[in-house]
């Protein structure tokens, strides 16, 4: 199912958007445990053609780990080792563009608190 | 791990459904497998939140004396309306609030659902963790009798699947229950801070005479800038989690980062002082499955049923979610039972799931507020308008201005009216009754 026009962007009224600290959210992750599989990601980019075409590229912003970024090569960046698998991406990317699986029993967040 | 190994029954996840499920069946004689993708029970689990004792008596009547991991009994709760630069609370404490045991206890669910998971062991079922779920198992007809898990060798298999895979519907999704991703405008992106405390700070911040004592609140207005999506704090014994669920797709349009939107809200000058000083023990997030009665998933089908947050089983203005995981769990391990005494796990036994929902509270609650989700989609107002209506109304009623009262009403008659008018407030209203109240 293609989403491409499931959402428009709007615009935040600047004094509002001004209103937003800017946070460097690496700080706040490291109070995040994790069983990282490092022999394979469970988050893939389907088709970059399919991003490069993509305008809004929502996934740089509502990710709540920053797992999306955009490379100096204009390719977004897949850092799978900080995903919550909260599935946001999952469901958000316009062209369901993104393979979202499960981690390998075991393996992704370990929250201690939760 | 053997390749014809055989349970009574399956159930897929150890969060607040599952353990509920695996508890019950096993308690009756079943030979249960609770399979958790997670290191253990709670490692994949999130909330804000709160858990209802009534959900866990109905499970566990002698819950108290088996020492759950609860946080603090919620001896207040409330609606607390941040505007910009202040906040107006509507609070209630004590009373109905003082029930021994508490109606609600706020908890950590790393803590919390490992000792749920654990009930569920104590009554025999096997906890099988680490271990992901990726498929059915299909009999010719198609009806579900396992489960293929990322094990080698890794099929288990049981005449019936209690699906309780949280909000990520893939299984449900694969069995053909629901035909679609849940929307981005139907599910809300929930992220907090888990913020350390000394216990007497907290108590003194929050008001509270001692740790046995704590606050559950749900915060509107400027928290969420206005938009769609709604803030919370809940008083641990040494810690408070602080954040807020936005509806996804406001934070795709409006290009919110969620972490810069909850440090906004940390910063606050009425949220500041509560966390100053405290220390980040831990950061996260968690999709919320508001869409309700519309975006149910088929409930059951040969072999297999879906519950809690898989089968959308939140109600978002009451911050319930946690019970009806929690029923749902138990009603259908009781269809389950009811399956093996009659040697039928089809349809024609596991309709029962929908018949004991419907005679709860769970699917009479999801059907009268079928209407809240697309409401607050609508309805920003209250999100936006109200909340800084309120500060404004209440902040001049309280103050004396030196000029007559006439003059201070029609200044507050025309804060509002300057955002909305009249007719327009009515229509809110009647809005705000109609999903509410499932007219």
């Amino acid at each position: 199912m293609k989403r491409g026009d499931a959402f428009s962007v709007k615009k935040l009224p600047a004094q509002l958007r001004e209103s937003l600290p800017a946070v460097y959210v690496d700080d706040w992750l490291v109070s995040i445990k994790y069983f990282v599989d490092e022999e394979e990601s469970h988050l893939k980019i389907q088709e970059d053609e399919l991003c490069a075409r993509c305008e809004d590229k929502p996934c740089l912003y509502f990710c709540p780990v920053n797992v999306y970024t955009l490379g100096s090569d204009g390719r977004i960046q897949v850092a799978y080792q900080a995903c919550v698998e909260c599935g946001s991406c999952r469901v958000g990317c316009p062209y369901d563009n993104i393979e979202w699986k499960l981690p390998r029993g075991g393996y992704g967040v370990a929250y201690k608190f939760g | 791990m053997n390749k014809h190994i055989g349970f009574d029954a399956i159930v897929v996840g150890a969060g607040l459904a599952g353990s509920a499920a695996a508890l019950v069946m096993a308690r009756e004689g079943l030979n249960v497998a609770l399979v958790e993708r997670g290191q253990k029970p709670g490692s994949k689990n999130y909330f804000g939140g709160a858990i209802y004792t009534h959900a866990i008596a109905e499970v566990l009547p002698d819950f108290m004396e088996r020492k759950p991991k609860f946080e603090r009994p919620v001896t207040e709760a409330g609606f607390w309306f941040l505007a910009e630069d202040g906040l107006t609370k509507m609070v209630t404490q004590g009373g109905k609030l003082n029930a021994e045991p508490a109606d609600a206890y706020t908890a950590l669910r790393a803590d919390f659902d490992l000792w749920w998971a654990a009930q569920a062991q104590a009554a025999g079922a096997l906890l099988i963790p680490k271990t992901t779920v990726v498929d059915f198992i299909r009999a010719a007809g198609g009806a579900v009798v396992g489960v293929m898990t990322d094990r080698p060798e890794g099929e288990i298999y049981a005449p019936v699947v209690i699906i309780s895979e949280g909000v990520n519907n893939l299984l449900t999704q694969k069995l053909g229950l629901i035909d679609h991703d849940l929307e981005p405008a139907h599910q809300a992106l929930a992220f907090k801070q888990v913020i350390s405390l000394p216990a007497k700070e907290i108590n003194a911040r929050f008001g509270l005479p001692d740790a046995n004592h704590g606050v559950a609140a749900s915060v509107l207005g400027d928290v969420s800038l206005g938009l769609p999506g709604m803030g919370f704090i809940y008083t641990n014994k040494k810690t408070i989690s602080v954040g807020l669920g936005v509806m996804l797709d406001t934070l795709a349009e409006y290009q919110l980062r969620p972490y810069e939107v909850l440090q906004r809200y940390l910063e606050h000058p009425a949220i500041a002082p509560l966390v100053a000083g405290g220390q980040l023990l831990e950061y996260g997030g968690h999709l919320i499955p508001e869409g309700g009665w519309h975006d149910m998933p088929q409930l059951y089908t040969d072999g297999a049923m879906v519950v809690g947050d898989a089968a959308t089983m939140v109600n978002a203005l009451h911050w319930e979610g946690t019970n009806m995981a929690i029923i749902s769990g138990k009603l259908a391990a009781e269809t389950a039972l009811e399956a093996h005494q009659q040697s039928d796990f089809s349809v024609r036994t596991l309709a029962g799931y929908e018949a004991r929902l419907k005679e709860g509270f769970i699917l009479k609650d999801m059907k009268q507020y079928r209407r809240f989700s697309r409401f607050l989609e609508t309805h920003p107002e209250f999100m936006g308008t109200y909340p800084a209506f309120l500060n404004d109304a209440l902040g001049g009623f309280f103050s004396a201005y030196g000029k007559p009262k006439r003059q201070l009403f029609t200044e507050i008659y025309q804060s509002l009216t300057g955002r909305r008018s009249l007719f327009q407030a009515a229509g809110d209203m009647l809005s705000m009754g109609r999903a509410v109240l499932g007219w």
